[in-house]
């Protein structure tokens, strides 16, 4: 257990140093917030999507349900202290308990949805999901406590990048160790054929139902972190466009690796950033040609899905990982 | 009383709206087992399509027999050939894959269609500018029938009111429907069409040009489509890039509450939808409206996940 | 008790529309039983598997599996509320393991895996995975209790899995020793880590059966198991699964079409056409029955030879 636990300790104590080192640079770390956030979005859909063979669209709906719980209860809390810690190690056990409390109704949330999706074919799951994002959509929009469509703010602003950082190693750790355990194979086995599966013993609704409880959990901790970095927390940053956003990612990383999750993920957040920052200098301080760079952006996200499934559905990694890789070459070198 | 009935024929006229975009998913579905994403596109696009014929027409054409019937007729025969475009280049090539890839593509086709027309492109020939792409604003669409209170009953602040609109389209679909209907089961390409959506390889060693029959079903659907948009537009006096995906998605959802692939499955699941938004909307508020869909579908696949008329289908082993 | 049939078919039909296309089927098979079935393309053999595993629910009669009834009205959907016919996986869990005519292997996973697939782990961390079955096939509040265990038994399996504990890693070496000896009895040790898509065929089809052992049946249902090899492999075969059938105590129901083969190996035969049982008996019994010699039409026995 310890053993199991210790990559993960390393990790935060690597994370703290960061944040130490580099936590006055704050454009560095909003955006270092921005690609971890995506990562760990991408990383989770793409246990259900690319691992399991089913297709969620409506991974924003999950982040929503984070971002607000976890704003909610940050909000609640924002005065309070446990007397005795020092103020910062304080506030960091509240950021945890709040992006945990959003995971978990997340989580909740993709039970729900889950449940009776998952029990028919795959692409029903596509539809529900979409819808599920356009009712918490509308949901929100028709709450008052939750801000309506103008939105949530004066969230405080506790997450550091070390904290995103943290969470985007912990959702790799675990689709790396789901992807070799009992329940990752079950995973692979019902991606590869779902009769057979069956017929194997494999309890694929249950299986199905739980990967989809485990990637709606990080997607819930995904926007909890969220709302702990930007200044407000509106519906307007979960449309169906986050969520393909998503989708896009996985699909050009390649469905089932999680290493072209990572990988698409920081360059396709990086990209447009990168872009708006350059168009934003180009037309002299202007942003109207970083707007107009930034709405192409959408429709050239879906001609790209439309390519990468005729030329190469696989993508760039295929199911290939990082480590399998560094494995194989380190066997070939002891060899 | 009063405002029962209202929202009654509200609920039927919006439902017979949905029914026919529904068909053209239930039919695409039975053919393909392929949810066609970019099907609510198609609309859009043949709504705007409509609305760039209507503009070129001239005003004095509306109300007109034959104006209506050249917004139709244009629309439609272009969204047949959109849809004849995207089967044979996008998903046929895809077509003995993994049944993902194909929904990827659909998923894909229907979001560059969305956001592709909210972008505002124009070109400038010879001092005239061209509009290419509309833009994310909603225009208003014209009045191509002149709405008009085909009856009205009871009192100045407790009506109800029948537009001759909601009159028309309800014979427009209902025609398309029983059409449809006979097509299907009283024709040849509709017996092929219910082999292909048996078994497209069993079909294809029968001789049947597999191919011909699913470009077939894609422009019908496409066609139907089309009528079905410029209906839903001439009702909402406007036209948005996004109205595609959101009559889409409930269309949809009325094909799935119904059975998917059961052609009167999706008319019944469609007006049921209809009836379940007019009443929600009517007694609490219009901004809940697209919740009410979802929800809906929810509940059904919770109880009844195979809709109200399908059969639990197994994959054959 | 012992000797109760671990499979027992009772008058089982199956109707597709109109289309009959298995009517009053019936079996047994106990353990160490070796029985065929055959019949003409198209006599209902793969739809007898189908009803049997849970595929198709069958119109009428009942399969009992190990003492469970495991099929209730087709007309029963599988909605939450409603309590549908037993699920595949629900069956196989009961000791009924298949293999498929046409070969449905995990096609990306290497052998290994394929393998590894089928042996869930059954030491389940905290409630024994045959005792939760047993709650939740005798129905009722225990059906709820054995569904309620099991997901707990889930989760944790979860946690494990994340913190990769001792209790963990023994279990995974535990499967990894049995998937191991799985593949070298089907002679696969070689192609441990190669992927499936990429055996030999009747490789392949030997993986299919090392899968359908990794279940841990009672019986095996074979689907052709033998299609697409030459008369060597064929008998080599018959062979390896005579010995399987000693080794695991197994009741094995084989679908063939080679007449010799089955007439070789098989105690029992079963011969279809149309869906109807046209023959039962022992080889002999059957090959002098004047009803599956005009089935056949010249395919007879003697002659196939």
């Amino acid at each position: 257990m310890i053993r199991g636990a210790a990559p993960a300790i390393l990790a935060a104590v690597g994370c703290i140093a960061l944040q130490a080192l580099l936590g006055e640079w704050a454009f560095f770390g909003y955006l270092a917030s921005l690609v971890g956030v995506n990562v760990i979005l991408a990383v989770s859909l793409n246990v259900i999507n690319g691992m399991t063979g089913q297709f969620s669209i409506g991974h924003a709906g999950f982040m929503a349900v984070g971002a607000y719980t976890g704003g909610i209860l940050s909000l609640a809390t924002a005065q309070d202290r446990i007397g005795v810690l020092p103020e910062v190690v304080s506030d960091q056990l509240f950021l945890v308990g709040s992006l945990c409390a959003g995971g978990t109704v997340a989580a909740l949330c993709g039970l729900i949805v889950g449940l009776p999706s998952l029990r028919l074919r795959g692409d029903y799951l596509a539809i529900v999901t979409l819808g599920f994002g356009e009712i918490i959509r509308v949901i929100v929009q028709n709450t008052q406590a939750l801000g309506g469509a103008l939105g949530l703010s004066g969230v405080p602003q506790r997450a550091g990048f070390g904290m995103v950082w943290f969470w985007v190693f912990l959702v790799v750790l675990m689709a790396r160790r789901l992807a070799a355990s009992p329940h990752g194979r079950s995973l692979w086995a019902i991606r590869e054929d779902e009769v057979a599966a069956e017929a194997m013993g494999v309890d694929t609704t249950s299986y199905k139902v739980r990967a989809f409880v485990l990637s709606s959990f990080f997607a819930g901790v995904a926007g909890a972190l969220f709302a702990h970095f930007v200044p407000i927390v509106n519906p307007g940053s979960f449309t169906f466009v986050k969520s393909m956003e998503i989708v896009v990612m996985i699909v050009a990383g390649g469905l089932g690796s999680t290493t072209g999750a990572f990988t698409a993920a920081v360059f396709l957040t990086l990209l447009p950033e990168g872009m708006r920052s350059l168009f934003t200098t180009l037309g002299g301080g202007d942003p109207s040609l970083a707007q107009k760079v930034d709405q192409v952006r959408m429709p050239i996200y879906g001609v790209l899905l439309v390519l990468i499934m005729l030329t190469r559905p696989q993508g760039i990694f295929g199911t290939h990982e990082a480590w399998d890789a560094v494995a194989r070459w380190r066997k070939k070198a002891r060899a | 009383m009063y405002g029962f009935l209202q929202h009654l024929i509200n609920g039927l006229a919006a439902g017979t709206i949905y029914a026919l975009v529904a068909l053209g998913y239930t039919m695409v579905y039975g053919v393909l087992k392929l949810i066609n994403f970019a099907h609510g596109d198609v609309m859009m696009v043949g709504v705007y399509v409509g609305y760039a014929v209507a503009f070129l027409m001239g005003r004095e054409h509306f109300g007109t027999f034959a104006g209506v019937m050249l917004v139709f007729l244009v629309s439609m025969l272009a969204c047949a050939a959109f849809g004849l475009l995207i089967e044979r280049f996008a998903y046929r090539p895809l077509r003995e894959k993994p049944r993902l890839t194909s929904l990827i593509t659909a998923i894909g086709i229907s979001f560059a269609l969305s956001y592709g027309f909210q972008l505002d492109l124009a070109v400038n020939l010879g001092g005239t500018s061209y509009t290419l792409l509309p833009g994310a604003a909603s225009r208003a669409f014209p009045e191509i029938i002149v709405p008009n209170q085909w009856f009205e009953f009871g009192s100045d602040d407790q009506s109800v009111i029948i537009w001759n609109w909601q009159v028309i389209s309800f014979l427009i679909a209902a025609a398309l429907m029983v059409g449809l209907q006979l097509l299907v089961f009283k024709t040849r390409f509709g017996r092929a069409m219910r082999a292909v959506s048996f078994d497209h390889r069993v079909a294809a060693l029968l001789g049947i040009p597999v191919d011909r029959v699913i470009a077939g079903t894609f422009m019908l659907g496409s066609a139907l489509a089309a009528c079905a948009g410029l209906l839903y537009a001439i009702k909402d006096t406007s036209v948005q890039p996004l109205m595609g995906m959101y009559i889409g998605l409930k269309a949809f959802v009325a094909a799935v509450i119904g059975g998917i692939g059961n052609v009167p499955g999706a008319v019944v699941g469609a007006l049921a939808l209809g009836l379940c938004e007019e009443f929600v909307v009517g007694y609490t508020s219009s901004s809940w409206r697209d919740a009410v869909a979802f929800g809906f579908l929810i509940l059904v696949l919770l109880a009844k996940p195979e809709g109200l008329f399908g059969r639990v289908q197994a994959e054959k082993v | 008790m012992s000797d109760a049939p671990l499979l027992e078919v009772k008058n089982v039909s199956i109707r597709f529309g109109g289309l009959k296309a298995l009517s009053n089927f019936s079996l047994e098979v106990r353990k160490g039983d070796l029985k065929g079935l055959i019949g003409p393309n198209g006599a209902g053999k793969t739809t007898a598997f189908n009803a049997l595993t849970g595929v198709y629910p069958p119109t009428e009669g009942a399969v009992v599996v190990g003492g469970v009834q495991i099929n209730r009205k087709a007309s029963e959907g599988q909605g939450l509320f409603s309590r549908g016919a037993m699920r595949p996986f629900e069956i196989n869990r009961l000791g009924l393991a298949r293999t498929f005519q046409n070969i449905r292997l995990f096609k990306q996973l290497s052998a290994l895996d394929n393998v590894r697939v089928a042996i869930i782990a059954r030491t389940a961390p905290l409630f024994s995975a045959e005792r939760t079955y047993r709650m939740k096939v005798a129905g009722g509040f225990s059906k709820f209790a054995g569904r309620t265990l099991e997901t707990i038994n889930n989760y944790l399996d979860w946690w494990r899995a994340f913190f990769r504990t001792p209790g963990f890693l023994r279990e995974e070496a535990e499967v990894t020793a049995r998937a191991d000896e799985l593949l070298q009895v089907m002679g696969l040790s070689h192609r441990r880590d190669e992927l499936a898509r990429n055996l030999p065929y009747g490789e392949q089809r030997r993986l299919e059966i090392a899968r359908a052992l990794g279940t841990g049946p009672k019986v095996l249902l074979l689907d052709e198991p033998a299609a697409g090899m030459n008369t060597r492999e064929k008998g080599d075969l018959m062979v390896l699964i005579r010995e399987l059938k000693d080794r695991f105590g197994l009741g094995i129901l084989l679908i063939e079409h080679d007449m010799k083969l089955v007439m070789g190996i098989c105690e029992q035969i079963t011969v279809l056409d149309h869906g109807e049982t046209i023959a039962t008996g022992t080889p002999a019994e059957v090959r002098a029955d004047p009803k599956v010699i005009e089935a056949y039409l010249g395919e007879a026995p003697g002659a196939a030879a």
